[in-house]
């Protein structure tokens, strides 16, 4: 990771996500609701999320989806990824699912998942939430929770970083590298 | 016409000592060998400092193609490939379409051969056809100009058929060379049978299929008073059996080709068809056994049995693709390369085993570089090296595992009496 | 993971690349309990399968398998009543380039003829059994089906291959995998049957009953090729079951002993085994079927056409 602070702290990270939490709890009172986090940083995401919302919603579903099958640039990949697999254990029909990823950025990612998650069952809606969402959409896709919107140039790229996969809480903004 | 070839050193087939001398040629024979000569008015002087004057090599196995294969050789092209190895001279195998199984193909090829540079010899069919079945005109083959007789390729599977033709063959003075073989054992093999053939799922060419052939060829020829000469011996087991024989004294000879000591069915991978051959190749035990034969004396010649075949052949999938390498081009760079520049054995090995033998085998006189002798030499240059791209390569084939590879050594020039047939 | 163009043998896989294969073939399974068995990864490519000796299972399991990652499959129709050479299936591969397939499963009578396509070709060749030489994709799902049997863990399990181990690609390319993975082989068969040299050293039994002894986790029946032989290799099929086949009695040992059965398929009821091994609890020949499908899946996931194949160790 280079030298620059990062542009969120991990008590900005916690603030943000728990600004999520509280927003889905404000918008979506009911029941049958489930997070689905996208590997692998979405899935801290829901977790954490799940962790905050689980008082409030004693049926809360947590599911993770691995979207390697759905992408649409596999094959012109260098590296294969290895694939997790996706763990949606509850059944889908009916659910108010909540997506969740670190960045919203081309919306790819975000396509991807949906189409995964249709195939599972017919949820009777899906959201989308994010902890950092950026420009750069190539996809008519947007969020419905929004932990921090920034703006930067096109070559730069967010990297959020949870304790979970990389040891810390943190968002910086890199210089050029490959977007996922 | 006067020559002086200066500078180099002489290889004999007596010791592995190279003795520097210059050699001073005049229409076409050698005058004097001796240090210091000094060239006189109007004398070519080939430099050949640092380099070896070796007496030309002589090949008794190869496959010309001539007649019905020409896709794959001709025998002028055969003749420039030798020339391009210093091989000055070579008896070529009957398995030609047709045969050479009559006295009217044994004319035909000697006819054809006439437009080479270097002296040709052909061998005749033992069986019509090479089928091992009837004997072919063995009499009149030997009358138009055979120097021996053999169904190489494959091997006369009847012993009663084998007994007949040594026992006639006796009565012309032909050596019987004999492609030992029992096919029932090598059935579709296209590789040695052992540990590689396994992996590779391919059917194998176990040892014993060459071993039982060749003992039981040499005992018919002690049977029958007949000289047989074993082609391309392959097991260290099979050589200690023509070693026990000769040592019981009978007339038996035999040759080792250059890939047989060189590779083993370990260099097969990926089914590399430039590695297929018949007989294959053995195990690296063999390599080692068959090296230390040809060193003591088992080995009366070195072959090459040079077998072009074509590119679009080869490409074939190995159980497909003809068994065959070529080797004329190649073989003193990769013995050098491989044994002689490692000090493994000296020139007195190859003067004696691939020039000075091969020619006694067919009753020629030897050419050693002595005065009074007739030129017919070349100059090796071991200090050089040689890749053999196909550019190089005066073959109409290129079938070899040295494809494109880089061995130590060049041949430099060819002399063959008055005249230099290569110089580069 | 680095693709790769082809997957020809077991050999050239590296230990990592085992491991990606194996372990990507548990999600791929896990898909097929969802009602929509589909992944739209390889939506837009072509699968051809080549094969020149009939398999019906092999065939559709690769079948299913391409389709299940949405690829376009189409099987090229081609003689399995003759042996094509080499040169004939290079004229065919020309097709194939000009048809722009990314991917080739091949099956051919004679060894290497998988390697031969995979040089003349961009495509991804896949060997779905070639010869004796190799079976690699059934190697890795009997592997992958021990594994779930043992729990992940394979190591020092004891497996014994009984049949025709001279002939057998499934014999070569699992037994190497079942090596590598730290598994004990033995192998049990007519002397006739038994290639002269392995190249591991290896436990080669004469009859059941030293196969006993040795205590095996799991026997892995090879199938009896009963035509092809220019000279028998045993002298008859009945005597061949009653002293190398898996009868009812040696059924009776292998459940009192929690012995697993394996057999690559199709079987030859009344020659390697008796009637009653369909039914056998232990029987793992319907979990290789359904294992073959995710495996295969897995292998196409990871192969790239067009794809540097020089990285080969």
């Amino acid at each position: 990771m280079p030298d620059l602070a990062p542009i969120l702290s991990k008590q900005d990270v916690t603030q943000r996500i728990e600004r999520i939490a509280q927003a889905i709890q404000e918008r979506f009172p009911g029941k049958d609701l489930a997070l689905v986090g996208i590997y692998r940083r979405g899935v801290p995401l829901a977790e954490r999320l799940y962790t905050l919302l689980k008082p409030h919603f004693p049926d809360l579903n947590i599911g993770r989806v691995d979207i390697s099958l759905y992408r649409d640039d596999l094959k012109a990949l260098e590296i294969i990824p290895k694939l997790i697999g996706s763990e949606l254990s509850f059944d889908l029909d009916g659910k108010h699912v909540i997506l969740c990823d670190e960045v919203l950025h081309t919306g790819r990612t975000a396509r991807a998942a949906l189409d995964e998650l249709l195939e599972y069952g017919r949820p009777q809606k899906v959201e989308l939430a994010v902890l950092v969402d950026r420009e750069g959409r190539e996809l008519p896709i947007a969020a419905d929770y929004v932990g921090e919107r920034v703006t930067i140039k096109p070559e730069e790229r967010i990297a959020v970083r949870f304790v979970e996969v990389d040891g810390e809480d943190a968002v910086y903004v890199q210089q050029g590298g490959a977007r996922r | 016409m006067k020559r002086l070839f200066k500078g180099g050193e002489i290889a004999t087939e007596d010791s592995p000592k190279l003795t520097r001398a210059d050699v001073l040629v005049e229409d076409g024979k050698i005058v004097q060998v001796a240090p210091g000569i000094a060239a006189g008015e109007g004398t070519e002087v080939v430099d050949c400092t640092g380099k070896v004057i070796l007496p030309a090599l002589f090949d008794v196995h190869v496959h010309a193609r001539e007649p019905g294969q020409e896709q794959k050789e001709n025998i002028l092209t055969c003749s420039e490939a030798a020339i391009n190895g210093g091989v000055v001279g070579f008896v070529m195998m009957p398995n030609t379409a047709p045969a050479i199984d009559t006295a009217g193909v044994v004319k035909t090829v000697l006819e054809s051969a006439r437009k080479c540079r270097i002296p040709l010899y052909t061998t005749g069919a033992i069986t019509k056809g090479r089928e091992g079945k009837e004997l072919a005109a063995i009499g009149a083959m030997k009358a138009a100009g055979a120097v021996m007789i053999t169904d190489d390729g494959y091997p006369v599977s009847n012993p009663v058929v084998l007994r007949r033709a040594m026992e006639y063959a006796k009565n012309f003075d032909l050596i019987l060379a004999s492609h030992c073989e029992t096919m029932e054992l090598s059935g579709k093999g296209s590789m040695h049978e052992g540990k590689v053939s396994y992996s590779l799922g391919l059917e194998g060419i176990p040892a014993i299929s060459e071993e039982i052939c060749l003992d039981r060829d040499i005992r018919i020829a002690q049977y029958t008073g007949a000289h047989v000469h074993i082609q391309h011996v392959t097991t260290a087991r099979g050589m200690n059996t023509i070693r026990r024989f000769k040592e019981e004294g009978a007339k038996v000879t035999c040759e080792i080709a250059p890939h047989h000591l060189i590779f083993n069915h370990e260099d097969i991978r990926d089914y590399d068809t430039s590695y297929k051959m018949n007989p294959p190749l053995r195990t690296p035990e063999d390599n080692a056994l068959l090296l230390q034969g040809l060193i003591d004396g088992v080995f009366d010649v070195i072959a090459t049995d040079h077998a072009p075949h074509t590119e679009f052949e080869k490409k074939n999938d190995f159980q497909s693709a003809p068994f065959g390498i070529t080797g004329l081009e190649t073989a003193l760079p990769c013995l050098y390369d491989r044994f002689m520049s490692k000090g493994v054995f000296g020139w007195d090995v190859i003067v004696k085993r691939y020039s000075a033998e091969p020619r006694r085998i067919i009753k020629l006189p030897p050419v050693p570089v002595v005065e009074g002798g007739v030129a017919e030499f070349i100059v090796f240059d071991p200090n050089g090296s040689t890749t053999f791209t196909k550019e190089f390569m005066k073959s109409k084939s290129s079938n070899t595992p040295f494809l494109n590879q880089t061995l130590k050594g060049s041949v430099d020039v060819v002399v063959l009496k008055d005249e230099v047939l290569l110089n580069r | 993971m680095t693709p790769r163009k082809d997957l020809l043998d077991i050999q050239s896989l590296t230990d990592e690349e085992l491991e990606f294969i194996l372990s990507n073939a548990v999600p791929f399974k896990n898909l097929f309990k969802r009602s929509v068995k589909k992944v739209p990864t390889l939506k837009g490519r072509t699968v051809l399968t080549l094969f020149y000796e009939p398999s019906t299972r092999t065939r559709s399991s690769f079948e299913i398998a391409a389709s299940r990652l949405s690829a376009d499959v189409t099987n090229f129709s081609v003689s399995t009543s003759s042996v094509v050479k080499g040169e004939s299936v290079l004229d065919t591969v020309a097709t194939l380039e000009a048809m722009r397939t990314d991917y080739v499963v091949v099956r051919h009578s004679m060894s290497g003829i998988p390697n031969l396509i995979a040089k003349h070709t961009n495509a991804s060749v896949i060997n779905a059994g070639d010869g004796f030489h190799a079976h690699p994709t059934q190697g890795l799902l009997d592997v992958f089906t021990l594994r779930e049997v043992f729990g992940g863990d394979v190591r020092g399990a004891r497996v014994a291959f009984i049949g025709d181990i001279q002939h057998s690609r499934v014999a070569r390319s699992t037994n190497l995998l079942c090596r590598r993975m730290g598994m004990q082989t033995a192998m049990l068969a007519p002397g006739s049957l038994i290639p002269r040299e392995l190249p591991q050293e290896i436990a080669v039994f004469q009859d059941w009953k030293e196969l006993y002894a040795w205590k095996p986790d799991v026997i892995y029946l090879l199938r009896v090729q009963t035509e092809r032989q220019n000279v028998p290799f045993f002298p008859s099929i009945g005597e061949y079951h009653r002293l190398f086949g898996l009868t009812d009695e040696r059924l009776k040992w292998a459940r009192d002993n929690g012995i697993w059965v394996m057999h690559p398929g199709p079987v030859n009821r009344g020659v390697e085994l008796t009637d009653s091994v369909m039914e056998y609890e232990r029987s793992l020949i319907d979990q290789q079927v359904e294992n073959g499908i995710a495996v295969r899946m897995s292998v196409l996931y990871w192969l790239k056409p067009g794809s540097s194949t020089e990285d080969k160790p």
